[in-house]
């Protein structure tokens, strides 16, 4: 059976794709999947960072397409799981160097000898987007708790409807004790707007800035307080029913409870 | 919708007519990043808004056809009827898609469509536009979207300067180092440094402004440290730079003065030892 195949969209940029796809797919791999990670963002490449693998790239995803290597090739194997690869994206060329239709052909190639595809896509909804939508049957809308991310994702969960993707929701960068103040949307805003499943909230956590900027995914590490939360996503990815997480905080924990009852 | 007829169709700086004396076109200035969520939208509202106070005329474009955001950042977003593609498809005037703000007299906003698409502006369209704008203001402010493809061609070709905003992170640098080569090679870009937290540079935790430099070798226009109130300020829809009393509105008010020909001092930083992360200078190589 064919594998899964997974849009990470946004439509704003710096709200965590290329985080959520690098830890959801370390935390699929150490689940015993077998998982692809795709960069489509040609041009403005980083998973490639964000996993550490940077100096490992021979060919990449143009290189592929345009049939110079095969994919086996330009697929880079991740050292500390042997079931997690990337597909990295060309840093030189530009989106349009692929078609919509190619993309298709190549995830549903990945996808035949994968558990999980995940497509990491650009920011925008310009030529970039629709290639990494072209090749996914159902994907991830990441937001973040403000107006701005919020209106793109609704702008792009819009545009996965028109295409009739199914497609769940992460709130990714809730800082509790802003949400408790009354500073910050709660989740059930978010969910109140773009009227989309939740598939994971994650709170705001500084050492992200810095696994990023070491190439280690903090899913590897389970001293890291996100560990866990990308494990319960992954596992709720995979069908599982498991409850919210609940983001405590000492100072505004009776406040927090109520907020996050119905999740 | 009414009641605010006035305030969309305010008077705005008309360009000098008859013999009186020609002034300058304005500087049309674009905001890029290549990397999305850096703070391009929020840079381009707080300079604007400085800018503004200091009793320049600026203009405030948003060239994110399709994920316009410029007008919540500035809390306009009840008040834009027409956009940058009404204008180019002489479907409204120029007076009647100019948003006067709310906070700073001498501001405006030119918004964004949202139902169309990046592709739907021309090049040689958007270019006229910025031109027309440079006659009556003094700085016209760009925000280019995340990216580097139509919209960011279109963002940038009326443009005649660049702040590249970037955070310091690997993958912001490494997207804001592709897009100053993509820029015209004859302009000398400026770079802002957002989102720094001095305590986590200490750790070693986040790239210094040095170490950003070390790559992109760009001139500092300025630093932004970061602060959980821009969340706050940009829900409110009131740019921080009309804060006095927030250490990042300060920041934006620099930016400002220097922009505006004020012999401001070099931003100062508080920085760890440059050099912590030894696998950084190999990352540029590309491919």
């Amino acid at each position: 059976m064919a594998g899964r195949r997974i849009v990470i969209t946004s439509g704003k940029g710096g709200v965590g794709k290329t985080t959520t796809t690098a830890n959801l797919g370390a935390a699929l791999a150490k689940r015993g999947y077998k998982v692809v990670l795709v960069d489509t963002d040609i041009g403005l490449r980083n998973l490639d960072l964000v996993l550490g693998v940077e100096k490992r790239i021979v060919f990449d995803l143009v290189e592929v397409v345009e049939g110079r290597c095969q994919v086996r090739q330009a697929l880079i194997r991740d050292k500390r799981f042997t079931s997690l690869h990337l597909l990295p994206a060309a840093q030189t060329r530009d989106k349009t160097a692929v078609s919509e239709a190619q993309m298709d052909a190549l995830i549903g190639e990945l996808a035949e000898e994968a558990d999980f595809v995940l497509i990491d896509c650009p920011a925008g909804i310009e030529h970039g987007f629709r290639n990494a939508v072209a090749g996914a049957r159902e994907g991830i809308v990441v937001t973040t708790p403000e107006v701005s991310a919020i209106r793109d994702a609704d702008r792009v969960v819009g545009k996965l409807k028109e295409r009739g993707l199914p497609h769940t929701l992460i709130v990714n960068r809730i800082r509790p004790e802003m949400v408790a103040s009354g500073e910050m949307m709660t989740v059930d805003d978010v969910r109140d707007v773009l009227r989309t499943e939740i598939l994971g909230i994650i709170p705001d956590d500084e050492e992200v800035i810095d696994t990023t900027n070491r190439g280690e995914p903090l899913v590897l590490d389970p001293n890291q307080r996100l560990a866990p939360i990308y494990l319960k996503i992954a596992r709720r990815l995979e069908g599982e029913k498991i409850p919210l997480t609940r983001l405590e905080s000492q100072t505004f924990l009776t406040k927090l409870f109520s907020i996050w009852k119905a999740g | 919708m009414e009641a605010i007829e006035t305030e969309i169709t305010a008077p705005v700086p008309e360009a000098p007519v008859g013999d009186q004396p020609v002034a300058p076109l304005g500087r049309a200035i674009v905001i890029t990043s290549g990397k999305g969520g850096v703070g391009k939208t929020t840079t381009t509202a707080n300079v604007g808004a400085a800018l503004a106070a200091l009793g320049k005329r600026v203009v405030l474009v948003d060239a994110d056809v399709g994920l316009r955001n410029l007008d919540i950042v500035l809390g306009l977003e009840a008040r834009v009827k027409y956009h940058v593609l009404d204008v180019i498809e002489n479907k409204a005037e120029l007076d009647d898609a100019l948003v006067r703000d709310k906070n700073v007299d001498s501001l405006y906003l030119l918004a964004a469509a949202q139902t169309r698409e990046k592709e739907d502006v021309s090049t040689e369209a958007m270019i006229g536009l910025i031109e027309q704008l440079r006659a009556r203001f003094e700085f016209v402010l760009i925000d280019c979207p995340a990216g580097i493809e139509t919209g960011f061609r279109n963002a940038i070709a009326g443009a005649g300067h660049a702040i590249v905003v970037c955070t310091p992170e690997v993958s912001a640098v490494r997207d804001a180092d592709r897009v100053v080569g993509l820029l015209p090679h004859d302009w000398k870009p400026e770079l802002v440094v957002n989102r720094l937290r001095p305590a986590l540079v200490r750790k070693g935790k986040m790239l210094s402004v040095e170490d950003v430099d070390a790559i992109l070798r760009l001139p500092l226009l300025g630093v932004i440290p970061d602060e959980p109130g821009i969340i706050i300020a940009t829900n409110k829809g009131r740019p921080i730079a009309l804060d006095e009393h927030s250490p990042v509105g300060a920041a934006y008010r620099q930016i400002a003065s220097r922009l505006a020909g004020n012999d401001v001092p070099p931003p100062t930083v508080k920085v760890a030892e440059p050099g912590f992360f030894s696998k950084f200078g190999s990352l540029f190589g590309g491919r």
